[in-house]
Formats: C-alpha cells, sequence, structure tokens
C-alpha cells in the first residue's frame, strides 16, 4: 500500500487586533473543513502561526501605538470589539512608525516570542470562539516561530533570480517573477521592514519540500500575492494548489476591518443573536452551510444573520436525519470531492450534504469534518 | 567656474535650444518655472523615451555603460530621443529575467543594466507594468576619483581619444537623483561628439559645482530639488585635459 500523500493547508492568518467578521469566519470555517476532511484521507498538517505574522508592520506598528498612546492598560479583560476601537484609531493615523522605533519590538518578537498583552487578549478570546465553532485550533496562542530568518530567505531566493534587493542603494526588496511576467512585488521596505509576503516566504520556504501538495487559501484580493508564492513555492518541489475564497460584503460592500465598522456584524454581535435560538451542533453545522456551502467561494451574497438562522434549522434537520444513517459511507463521498488534487474540496464536500438525492449523511463523517 | 543664476538659465535655455527649438519661441524662458512649464507642457503619448532597467548601481562601471548605450544609438534614433529631452525612465528590475520576454535593446555584460528603446512610451507599457519605479536614496559616497575607460568601437568616425574630468555634485544628492542627472549629461554629451569610444572619464565627487577650477564643455542644470523656484548644477563635463 502507497504512503498517504504529505499534504500542507497554509491559509492566510488574521491579525490578532480586531474582531473576527464575516469574512474571517469564512476564510477559517472553508479552511477547517479543507483540514478536518483531508486530514482523513492524507498526511495532513495545518500550518497557521501568528507568530510569524507578528513582525509586520501593521502588528508591531500597532502595539507600539498602543505602548506610546494609552500606556500600560489592563488588555485582559478587554473585548476584541475594545481593541479592534484601538486598532481602527491606530490605522486612521497617517504618520508611519520608522523602523528604528519599532526594532525593540522586532527584536523581542523574533527572540523571545514575546507577544503584545492587547494581542495575546485576542489570541486568547478567538481560542475560545474556535472551540465554540469546532474549528481545529492550529496554535493561536502558541510560539511558532518560521523556519527561516529574513536574510536567509533572501539568500535562498536569490540563486533562482526570484529576488531583487537594492538595498544597498536605499532601495527595497522585490520578489522577482517578472520572467514568469508576474510584476515585481516590494517584500521589504528600504529601511527594513518586511510584509507578510517576506513573513509568509520565512515559513514556507523551509516547510514546502517536506510535501507533496501545499495549499494555499487566502481572500481573492490577494491573487496576486499568492500566484507568486505558489511559484516560488512549486521551485521546491510540491504541487502548490491556491484556493481563492472571497471576503463577505456587508449590505452589498466589502470592507477592510481596519475601518471599523464590523460592530452589529463581529462574531460577538453574531453570537448574541444566535444564543439560545439553536444546538451547539446546528451551529456549528449551519456556519459550515451557509459560509462554505451557501456563500460559496464568490462574493455575489452579502452577509444576513436571517440566512444564517435558515441554515442552523436546515442543519438541525440533517443532524435529524445522520442519526439513522449507515456509518462508513463517508470515504466514497470525500473521494467525489477530489479531481486531480489531495485535498478535499470543501465546497463540493459541505454542499454534497444538501443533496436531496443522496442519503442522509455518515454521522462518523459530520462527527470528524463538520461539528 | 563661478555658478551664478543667470549662467545656469543660460545653459537650461540652450539645451531647451538644442533640443526642441520651435519650443522656445512660443514659451517664457525667464525663470526656472518657465522652463518647468514648458517641459510639463509636452504630451506624453507624442516623446520618446528610453527605460532602463537597473538591478544594481556601481557608478563608474554605470557611467560607462551608459556611454557605450548612447554611442550604440544611430544619428536619426539619437536626434529623435533628443527631441524628448533624452527622456529616461529608470526602473528597478533584473535584466537577466527580462531577456526572454522583451527585446532589450543593449544589457551591460554584469547584468546590472539594461536599456529598451527609445521608443514611443506607449510602446514600453508591458514592460513598465512589470517593473517599479528604481528607488535609490542612499546618499551619494564621498569617493576617490576613478578613471572609466571607453572601449573602442568600430564603424564610428575615429578621432584621437580624449581624457576629461566629470565632475559630479554629490551634497544632498542621493544615488537615483545622481543617475537621472548624469544620465541626460552623458548621453547629450555622447550625441554632441563630446564622448566617444577609446575616451577616458576622470568621475570626480565634489560637494558643488561652484568655483571649479577646470575648464567645463557641458554643465548640466536642472531644477533644485530643495528650492523648486532655483536652478542647481549637477554634474560637469570638463573640456579635454591635456594629453600627458
Amino acid at each position: 500500500m502507497s504512503a498517504l500523500p504529505r499534504v500542507l493547508v497554509a491559509p492566510v492568518t488574521v491579525t490578532p487586533s480586531k474582531p473576527l467578521t464575516p469574512s474571517h469566519l469564512k476564510g477559517l470555517l472553508w479552511t477547517d473543513v479543507l483540514y478536518r476532511a483531508t486530514a482523513l484521507v492524507a498526511d495532513t498538517t495545518y500550518r497557521y502561526s501568528p507568530t510569524t505574522y507578528h513582525p509586520t508592520e501593521q502588528t508591531l506598528g500597532f502595539w507600539y501605538y498602543l505602548d506610546q498612546h494609552h500606556g500600560d492598560v489592563d488588555y485582559s479583560q478587554m473585548s476584541e470589539e475594545e481593541i479592534g476601537d484601538l486598532y481602527v484609531a491606530y490605522r486612521a493615523r497617517a504618520t508611519k512608525v520608522s523602523a528604528a522605533a519599532l526594532r525593540p519590538y522586532a527584536d523581542a518578537v523574533e527572540n523571545t516570542g514575546w507577544v503584545h498583552p492587547a494581542g495575546a487578549r485576542v489570541l486568547q478570546l478567538w481560542t475560545g470562539h474556535y472551540a465554540l465553532l469546532g474549528l481545529h485550533d492550529p496554535g493561536l496562542e502558541v510560539h511558532q516561530p518560521p523556519g527561516l530568518g529574513l536574510e536567509e530567505t533572501l539568500e535562498q531566493l536569490k540563486p533562482a533570480g526570484a529576488v531583487l534587493d537594492q538595498r544597498a542603494d536605499g532601495g527595497p526588496v522585490y520578489l522577482d517573477a517578472t520572467r514568469y511576467g508576474l510584476p515585481l512585488r516590494q517584500i521589504v521596505t528600504a529601511d527594513g521592514r518586511p510584509n507578510y509576503l517576506a513573513c509568509a516566504l520565512r515559513e514556507l520556504l523551509p516547510l514546502a519540500p517536506e510535501y507533496d501538495e501545499v495549499v494555499l487559501l487566502y481572500d481573492s484580493g490577494l491573487e496576486r500575492d499568492y500566484q507568486l508564492v505558489a511559484r516560488l513555492l512549486s521551485l521546491r518541489g510540491p504541487a502548490v494548489r491556491r484556493i481563492s475564497v472571497s471576503r463577505v460584503p456587508v449590505n452589498g460592500r466589502v470592507t477592510s476591518a481596519r475601518h471599523g465598522d464590523w460592530h452589529d456584524h463581529s462574531f460577538g454581535a453574531l453570537l448574541r443573536v444566535m444564543d439560545g435560538r439553536c444546538s451547539p451542533e446546528s451551529f456549528r453545522l449551519g456556519m459550515r452551510l451557509y459560509f462554505v456551502a451557501s456563500l460559496g467561494r464568490g462574493q455575489q451574497e452579502s452577509f444576513r444573520l436571517d440566512r444564517l438562522v435558515h441554515w442552523t434549522v436546515r442543519a438541525q434537520r440533517l443532524l435529524d436525519r445522520s442519526r439513522t444513517a449507515p456509518a462508513g459511507t463517508g470515504t466514497a463521498l470525500l473521494d467525489r470531492c477530489r479531481s486531480g488534487h489531495s485535498y478535499i474540496d470543501p465546497y463540493r464536500l459541505v454542499s454534497s450534504l444538501l443533496d436531496r438525492r443522496r442519503s442522509a449523511p455518515d454521522p462518523g463523517l459530520l462527527s470528524e469534518v463538520l461539528l | 567656474m563661478t555658478l551664478t543664476p543667470e549662467l545656469l538659465l543660460d545653459t537650461a535655455v540652450r539645451r531647451m535650444l538644442t533640443s526642441r527649438p520651435e519650443l522656445v519661441a512660443e514659451c517664457d524662458l525667464s525663470s526656472p518655472a518657465g522652463l518647468a512649464a514648458v517641459r510639463n507642457s509636452l504630451n506624453e503619448a507624442d516623446e520618446l523615451a528610453v527605460v532602463s532597467v537597473i538591478r544594481s548601481v556601481d557608478l563608474p562601471g554605470w557611467v560607462r555603460e551608459t556611454c557605450l548605450f548612447a554611442l550604440s544609438l544611430d544619428e536619426a534614433t539619437a536626434r529623435a530621443w533628443r527631441r524628448s529631452f533624452t527622456r529616461t525612465i529608470f526602473l528597478a528590475g533584473q535584466p537577466g529575467n527580462l531577456r526572454e520576454r522583451f527585446a532589450l535593446t543593449r544589457v551591460a555584460p554584469d547584468g546590472s543594466v539594461a536599456w529598451v528603446g527609445p521608443a514611443p512610451v506607449a510602446a514600453t507599457r508591458t514592460l513598465r507594468r512589470l517593473l517599479k519605479t528604481f528607488v535609490a536614496d542612499r546618499p551619494v559616497d564621498a569617493a576617490p576619483p576613478t578613471v572609466v575607460e571607453l572601449p573602442t568601437p568600430g564603424g564610428r568616425a575615429a578621432r584621437h581619444a580624449l581624457h576629461r574630468d566629470l565632475y559630479l555634485a554629490v551634497s544632498g544628492h542621493t544615488v537615483g537623483e545622481t543617475l537621472i542627472q548624469l544620465n541626460h549629461l552623458l548621453v547629450e554629451a555622447v550625441q554632441d561628439g563630446l564622448i566617444n569610444g577609446g575616451d577616458r572619464l576622470t568621475l570626480r565627487h565634489v560637494p558643488r559645482l561652484n568655483g571649479l577650477r577646470a575648464p567645463v564643455e557641458a554643465l548640466r542644470v536642472d531644477i533644485d530639488h530643495d528650492n523648486p523656484d532655483r536652478l542647481r548644477a549637477y554634474a560637469a563635463l570638463t573640456e579635454p585635459l591635456p594629453q600627458r
């Protein structure tokens, strides 16, 4: 019998500085279904390390801002909405923090695994949310440093001509896949600040050769960046699959969390509305039916709480039917959710549950993948 | 050489007269602002430009390769480019990664820089979209004088090789600004026959050009970026040095 394929599931991470919004929930649920289903048929690793992305300006700049403007305050009792409000205030400022000012923060993150108490508080709250949603926790509160330093990463990419480093002349560092027709992409500023792509490569470059397949999940606005990442990782051997999942519009508009207009549809707000309406199982399954199967990859439909309620009712009916269904039918279903790749397509899996022509879902599959 | 606002303005106006005489009649060339207005009035779509793709900068090597690029152009092409004030767009990129997709007019042997054009600006749109504006904010280092030797080309009208000093004002200038200014001086000096294959240039860094003792044959003048209502001398090419 041949060994199971080795699959690395590597989604883009959410910066722990704000509440989870429908767009974040969609990405997390898509990733979770993909990971847990694929883990049944492949040797699967889920890599999601907030540690890797702390060195970005977006995060370090926020922490520096908090310490400069709010001093030593107790974040351990704050809600993620309260911390998110501080983040919105930070992002509204036009001034950029210098690399020199951020250096002590960057050094602490790199050398000691330090996390600012505001970031630690958000990650602690998210750990609770993951448990409530039945999401696999990939180590939100665990120190998981990337395998390579920034300079090592650049040195590894240079022989292939994939890095254009102009720091010696006072310029930035670019990823260079122009030979494949992809535009230059800056990854480090002239004064040495890495962006999230530089951080992603520090993590993924050393991991890639250990896998047969790498699955990248990201929001569709990052398509070009992930084309680049996929190209560079594939040079290291694995097949690289890109899954772009669009953000969820709210009232017809797709907005970034940094603008702060999430108050009536953050995960906390959603929980307050759903409280007492359904069982924990139907909430978990309903969330997956809604965010994965109903909303799909695209962004045609705006977020609607009444639709989520509808899907939890539907989930309860599925759960009821599955109680009398025979176990062991899940394997054949999983096989139908793969075509030319090792990972399980979450959309095909979840939407297949809604096919009325099919028999009731395997209760084992439900509990292992969707609850 | 004593620099005065009048001398700087006169130098800039003469350059405009040489490049685009028809523009001079209808414009106010009595101030730096008038000069800038003329340049801004040009319709980009009608102009030619060279795209220079830069991987890394070693200034003496870059001077040599820039002269060789200018020497490689035929007279009609050079004249047309001169009419567009030898406009050059500097982009960050690695020529080695672009060779298969783009027809590069010339590539330095070490791959540090390449040129495309002169061509209508629209003709290089695909290349420009792939690359980014070259940023080099490092101040130009104080460096000892360095001799740049141009190889003797085939096919050019022969004249005996000359040696000149090339003075560069470095105070407050970044590598990026320096390339822009020096590029105009060098390619126009080649077009005017002041620099030819086989010549030698001694690159000399000085804080400012005012008070230079050597007789100057070509002076690069542009708007002073610190004081946009003034002009400033950025680089100077001397008369030939006496043969030893």
